[in-house]
């Protein structure tokens, strides 16, 4: 096979890893990326033999040769219509409800009522293996499919190419660089999908990962990954939390809330809206760059224009802009963007600053920030109690996306980008994959990841449960949380505190209240004063500042423990206290155990059963 | 994972009053329920499908686990777990980071390779384990540019305590000990009462033991040891024989100076002051034994029982209702006496025999002579003269 990825420059195989043989694989609609887990059983994105972390997922076929990955996006300029891009989303469907993205690139035909490519291939090369998996109906039925042996030039025919041939191809490539970086066979991978993905959908990239010779372990969505990767890094990783996954890739933007309790996750609300994403700001970059290359040159680049040469133009332009975006991402500067020969032989070369772009921008920024507003509203979730907010995708990566979004949220919400955006999916699924091979193959369990299974669907609370200590009249009362609200069911929560005692020897009493407690959202508006100097102001300024409120509900119980104090510090002079790890358990049967005792004591814990 | 991980919440609570009582279950149960899908991710979800799967409790499920966990390090599918040989982990001291290479002299040879609490107990094989632990953990190209290596100073730690007689000459002045010899118990101490005694000595002589080249060791023994052992005990350490020896404070000889001199005047320097050393140890030694001996609540305890022996004997069979060992002393002691009398008598008859045989045998030899001589007259005057 004469495929370019032959001369590539994969990294030398590490025969002395110990890392596990799997790989996570985000295969987007765009843009793919795979990572592996290191020796350290860290996951890390790796680069194919490009050098490429960001793989497009693209497959151009020019003459003999097969292009996969970044390597097919040039030949969109010239051999478009043997350039296959955008064909993920098309997995599963049928020709009917294919429609195809962009107008550049081969277009879809009707294959036995599947969406396919037809595309020029150049014979006599034999044709790779990885584009015959089907073996009956995938081959044009052309007689110059076996031409005459005398025949020795070179001739063009046809072949047609079904999504799900195309996907495994570029799935088997993908798998060949991590396995050809761990020195080892890929023996078990992780693929992120859409959580919108129908089952028809998945079926079909799980068949077509089969095809190409990758085991599937689990197709994971794409949310429930990202929140693994970031939960994966924490040294909580049971922390609570609310999380809001904002994925803004190149075509479109998918809003996942996630609820993160005790470690499991389950998804409050989601949104997927289609035209906002990286292909957007191309096309604004795009725009933007043509016209001043119209003010430059005075030749006419529309960006809307069907000409020939002006399509090849802004192919060309499109092809450039991408980098354009990657440095103004990485670095606070200018970013320049220049392409030879543009458009009747002219170059072009023009620069954008990033106050520029972010002005450009502002619309689709906006968009996003208008979404997450909506969607929270629509789960009805106070934005104050929304924890952080996960960047994810390529697009996200953009500075003043962030920027944007920390106006429209409280200052309470974290936005987290410390994973590269463009590789949490992979690095999450890479994470899965791990926690799956090393179940083993025949491990009951391995059926509650990818089969309807029951351990899914769990009841959650709905409201929190709080400990409250009895204090001295009117004195603040301490409330330490227990259960959050949306916490899935059985639960058990083990915390531990510090008690300050009586200053008296021997045993003390120390009471414990449960109460479930209600959360609500205070508002509060104060008024900015007024300098009394400025006298242009008349309406003073309102500022709204909100605040998470516990409220006690009801008590569902106390309990009463002995503790013996002792004294802390270096000469036991400190004050008179004692350790208390108080534990809750909410069975399935919705009753509730309260297991109380102190650290280092032999005593048995008090309990107290709801 | 075993169990659920703890989450410490950084807060104190105030005590509880003394008025409050705990308020009776209310009955109230938990707010309704909602039901959602779980996204089947991570360990956590694992572990939830684990326990609905095999319906088991949160308890039940943990001790599953540990007894996963045991069978899986008792089959060693966890990996090769090295054995440490009990070397463990201490703590290190950031001194120990600062060390110079070339002071290695005035370094702790068992603290610098993490062995403090084995020392002179420490094996062969410990002690390579431990340096493998050291190097691996502070080799420069892992510390590079922190400057926080040790490693000539590990080095020259494993040097020294890998060569047998150059640990033998470490051993004998080991820091730590040499530390712990400058205090030597005083006789107040000692004497304030038995239990002091022991609990001061017992350690002490246990330390000691380690120089001895005859092995094992006389302990020190218990309050109640017999006579035999109290002096066994004492004997040996009057004759302690020791293989503490102080090569190791030798000064070096003037590197670079070739005068024969020069080095002959240093190695003399040098025996003589390990000859001092030595003689200051054994004098150490000794004192310590002797003070042990002057104030052993044992030896005072044997004296009296002896004393009362005698008192005993004195008494003679007076002593009747006493205690029961005097009066078997007594008993014995009168006994002695008869035996003994016995034995003079038997001695003086014997000595009454002798003489009377002597007499006889000097009558019957002066007769004898008188009869040769009678002879020898008559047979003179038979011839003619």
């Amino acid at each position: 096979m004469s495929s370019p990825q032959v001369n590539g420059t994969t990294t030398p195989a590490n025969t002395t890893q110990r890392a596990p043989p799997v790989v996570g694989i985000n295969f987007g609609n765009s843009y793919a990326s795979i990572a592996i887990l290191n020796k350290d059983g860290v996951p890390d994105c790796i680069a194919n033999e490009d050098g490429e972390r960001q793989i497009a997922t693209a497959l151009s076929f020019h003459g003999e040769e097969m292009y996969i990955g970044n390597q097919a996006k040039p030949q969109l300029v010239k051999n478009s219509k043997n350039t296959i891009v955008g064909f993920r989303n098309l997995l599963g469907k049928s020709y009917g409800e294919a429609t195809s993205m962009k107008s550049t690139a081969a277009p879809i035909v009707e294959h036995k009522h599947e969406p396919a490519y037809t595309v020029q291939v150049l014979e006599p090369a034999p044709a790779p293996p990885s584009i015959q998996p089907t073996p009956k109906g995938s081959h044009a039925p052309t007689p110059l499919q076996s031409p005459p042996p005398e025949l020795a030039e070179p001739s063009y025919i046809s072949k047609t190419l079904t999504v799900s041939d195309v996907a495994s191809t570029v799935l088997g490539s993908l798998v060949n660089s991590a396995s050809d970086f761990l020195g080892q066979r890929i023996q078990g991978a992780v693929i992120t999908v859409p959580a919108r993905f129908p089952q028809k959908a998945r079926d079909a990239l799980s068949k077509a990962a089969e095809h190409a010779g990758v085991h599937v372990l689990q197709l994971l969505d794409d949310a429930a990954a990202a929140s693994l990767a970031y939960s994966s890094l924490t040294a909580h990783p049971t922390e609570d939390r609310t999380s809001l996954i904002l994925d803004l890739g190149a075509s479109s933007l998918d809003l996942t809330l996630l609820s993160t309790k005790q470690g499991l996750v389950h998804s409050l609300a989601s949104s997927h809206i289609a035209d906002i994403g990286g292909d957007a700001i191309d096309d604004r970059l795009i725009a933007f760059f043509a016209k001043e290359f119209t003010k430059k040159t005075k030749v006419p680049l529309s960006p809307t224009s069907s000409d020939p040469a002006d399509v090849r133009a802004l192919t060309k332009l499109r092809l450039a802009v991408e980098h354009t975006k990657r440095t103004l991402s990485a670095s606070p500067g200018a970013a320049s963007c220049s392409v030879e020969s543009l458009k009747d032989g002219l170059d072009f070369s023009g620069t954008i600053n990033r106050l520029r772009f972010d002005i450009e921008m502002k619309p689709i920024y906006t968009a996003v920030s208008t979404e997450v507003k909506k969607l929270l509203e629509s789960a009805n979730l106070d934005p104050v109690l929304l924890d952080e907010v996960i960047l994810v995708g390529g697009t996200a990566l953009l500075p003043g996306l962030s920027t944007q979004l920390s106006t429209v949220l409280e200052e309470s919400t974290e936005i987290r980008a410390d994973i590269d955006p463009s590789q949490v999916l992979s690095r999450g699924a890479a994470v899965q994959a791990g926690l799956l091979f090393n179940l083993g193959p025949n491990d009951p369990l391995l059926k509650a990841f990818h089969e309807d299974c029951k351990a899914l669907d769990a009841h959650v609370t709905t409201k929190p449960i709080s400990a409250y200590f009895p204090s001295e009249e009117g004195s603040e009362e301490i409330c330490l949380p227990l259960i959050a609200s949306e916490t899935p069911l059985p639960a058990r929560r083990t915390v531990s505190f510090v008690a300050q005692l009586a200053e008296k020897e021997g045993e003390q009493a120390l009471g414990i209240e449960i109460w479930q407690v209600n959360e609500t959202v205070k508002v509060e508006k104060t008024k900015l004063e007024v300098d009394p100097e400025d006298e242009e102001e008349e309406e003073p300024e309102e500022i709204e500042t909100r605040h998470r409120v516990i409220e006690k509900d009801v008590q569902l119980g106390a309990l009463k423990m002995d503790v013996v104090g002792s004294r802390a510090g270096k000469k036991k002079k400190g004050p008179l206290q004692a350790t208390i790890m108080l534990t809750i358990v909410i069975n399935l049967d919705h009753s509730v155990e309260v297991l109380a005792h102190q650290k280092d004591s032999s005593a048995a814990p008090v309990t107290l059963k709801l | 994972m075993a169990s659920s991980t703890v989450i410490h919440a950084d807060i104190t609570i105030p005590p509880t009053p003394d008025t409050w009582t705990p308020a009776p279950p209310s009955g109230a149960k938990i707010a309704e329920y909602k039901n959602r899908r779980l996204l089947p991710v991570g360990p956590a979800y694992l572990a939830h499908a684990r326990r609905i799967l095999n319906k088991k409790t949160f308890a039940e499920d943990d001790r599953d686990e540990e007894l996963k966990a045991a069978d899986a390090i008792a089959a060693g599918t966890e990996g090769p777990i090295e054995d440490d040989l009990g070397v463990g982990d201490e703590p290190e001291s950031r001194d120990l980071l600062l060390l110079d290479p070339k002071d290695w002299k005035n370094q702790d040879h068992y603290k610098v390779l993490g062995l403090s609490k084995l020392r002179i107990n420490a094996t062969l094989d410990q002690i390579r384990v431990a340096h493998r632990k050291k190097v691996l953990k502070h080799h420069p190209d892992k510390k590079a540019g922190s400057g926080d290596t040790n490693d000539d100073a590990l080095f020259k730690s494993f040097e020294v305590l890998s060569h047998p007689e150059r640990r033998r000459q470490f051993d004998s002045v080991d820091p730590y000990f040499v530390d712990l010899e400058q205090d030597p118990p005083t006789a107040s101490q000692i004497s304030a009462s038995p239990e002091a005694f022991f609990s001061i000595m017992t350690p002490i002589f246990e330390r000691e033991a380690r120089f001895s080249k005859i092995q094992p060791v006389v302990p020190l023994g218990s309050p109640d040891a017999t006579k035999d052992e109290v002096e066994g005990f004492y004997d040996f350490w009057y004759n302690f024989d020791s293989w503490r020896s102080f090569e190791y404070k030798d000064k070096e000889v003037n590197e670079g100076s070739d005068s024969r001199d020069d080095k002959r005047y240093t190695e003399k320097k040098n025996k003589n002051e390990r000859a001092r050393l030595k003689k200051e140890d054994t004098a150490r030694v000794r004192g310590l034994v002797d003070l042990a001996m002057a104030h052993d609540p044992r030896i005072k305890r044997i004296k009296q029982e002896e004393k009362a022996a005698r008192e005993a004997k004195k008494k003679g069979g007076v002593v009747g209702k006493g205690k029961p060992t005097a009066a078997q002393l007594a008993a014995e002691a009168a006994k002695k006496a008869e035996e003994e009398k016995a034995q003079k008598a038997a001695e003086e008859a014997a000595k009454a025999d002798a003489k009377k045989a002597k007499a006889a045998a000097a009558n019957a030899a002066k007769k004898a002579r008188r009869a040769a001589r009678a002879a020898e007259d008559a047979s003179g005057s038979g011839t003619p003269a």
